[in-house]
């Protein structure tokens, strides 16, 4: 998620595709569009790796259009209830809904940029407590296995495969964390010291 | 970066038990020793039955080798956890403990737990506190925001445990906050 050059995440997250709507003629630019030889005619949609379109907004050759991971659809589906959307299937497998995000909010300007942002943070601040919750109880089950107790649990395993790769990451932290106190809290060195 | 992630976030829980080791508590000897230099101080000397202030690792050691009585620290006893822990229910700050009680009263539950009172009674309270608490730290996390972070009265262990998440967590939103308008070099994220 950092801007690091050296992070994989975020090349990862700068591999997703958005679409383009060109401004003017390019020549001999067609293979853009996947294959095709010859030039990009004006408002021609193409969709480009994002990494590419910084530079095509930039020196105003082409329009962006917002990405459905961040359309209004999906906007209102987090509004009602950011815990039932499945952030991974709406980026791939692995993929960083919050670092695609960050990348477009980067792209717009003043008023869009600050609703994506709240957007992202009100979602983040939504399912953060649900992501730290599975892991510590996670942490708890280890060594029972098949412990499925708690209610509900087709929706939980839900959540748990519609987490995204910052989401994962944060799980495992805090999983680990509190597998680690838990051991230390049960554990006796009586016999070592 | 040749450490495990889980390393690279935050100590380990025994790590946090040595340091709090240092600590002194009294003990009672059961044998004369002269003033001893260690690394760590000179204790002693040791001159039964006369009271005596050494650390903690000194006084398990000593304690495992029944050479001496440890007397608790004074918030290690029934009364003062149950009234903390009647704090920590009703109400929504946390209550103030000892920065390191958790290592400490882990280590005397586990040494000497026949210098203590009713040391099963200490343990389930201090098992009803903890948990207590970390519902209240959870409740933190809801509230996260990418500038500060303030939990007082959070104890070492407790601190540690959160630390690695809390802090992921809090990098992620920095970024995912919109950074104010130009002008300001260190908000830059």
């Amino acid at each position: 998620m950092e801007d690091d050059y050296y992070s994989i995440e975020s090349i990862l997250a700068e591999n997703q595709k958005i679409q383009c709507t060109f401004k003017t003629d390019v020549p001999d630019m067609g293979h853009l569009d996947g294959g095709k030889t010859g030039d990009i005619k004006a408002l021609s949609k193409v969709q480009l790796p994002l990494w590419m379109v910084y530079i095509l907004i930039y020196s105003d050759y082409a329009d962006f259009t917002i990405p459905p991971p961040f359309a209004a659809r999906v906007r209102n589906a987090l509004n009602a209830e950011a815990k039932s959307v499945r952030l991974s299937a709406l980026v791939g497998q692995g993929g960083l809904w919050y670092g695609f995000g960050r990348m477009i909010m980067r792209l717009l300007n003043d008023i869009p940029a600050a609703e994506l942002s709240k957007v992202l943070t009100d979602t983040f601040h939504k399912r953060l407590p649900e992501v730290i919750d599975q892991a510590q109880h996670f942490a708890s089950l280890q060594g029972t296995i098949g412990g499925s107790s708690r209610g509900g649990d087709a929706i939980v395993a839900a959540f748990r495969e519609g987490m995204d790769g910052t989401e994962r990451e944060l799980f495992q932290l805090a999983q680990e964390s509190a597998k680690r106190t838990k051991l230390w809290y049960e554990a006796s060195d009586r016999g070592r010291r | 970066m040749s450490l495990p992630p889980s390393l690279r976030a935050s100590i380990t829980p025994p790590e946090l038990e040595l340091v709090a080791s240092e600590q002194l508590v009294e003990i009672v000897p059961l044998v004369s020793m002269e003033r001893t230099a260690f690394i760590s101080g000179a204790y002693g000397p040791l001159r039964p039955p006369t009271k005596c202030k050494v650390p903690l690792w000194m006084a398990s050691n000593l304690k495992l080798k029944k050479k001496c009585h440890i007397i608790p620290p004074t918030w290690l006893n029934v009364e003062f956890l149950q009234d903390r822990l009647t704090q920590e229910t009703t109400l929504p700050s946390f209550s103030e403990m000892p920065f390191r009680f958790a290592e400490v009263a882990k280590i005397l539950l586990d040494v000497a737990p026949d210098d203590l009172q009713n040391p099963e009674k200490i343990r389930t309270l201090l098992k009803d506190i903890r948990e207590a608490r970390q519902a209240k730290s959870r409740e933190g996390l809801s509230k996260l925001d990418p500038n500060e972070l303030i939990l007082q009265n959070l104890a070492a262990m407790e601190i540690n445990e959160i630390r690695p998440f809390f802090v992921r967590g809090m990098s992620v939103l920095t970024q995912l906050t919109r950074e104010p308008p130009a002008g300001d070099p260190m908000d830059e994220t």
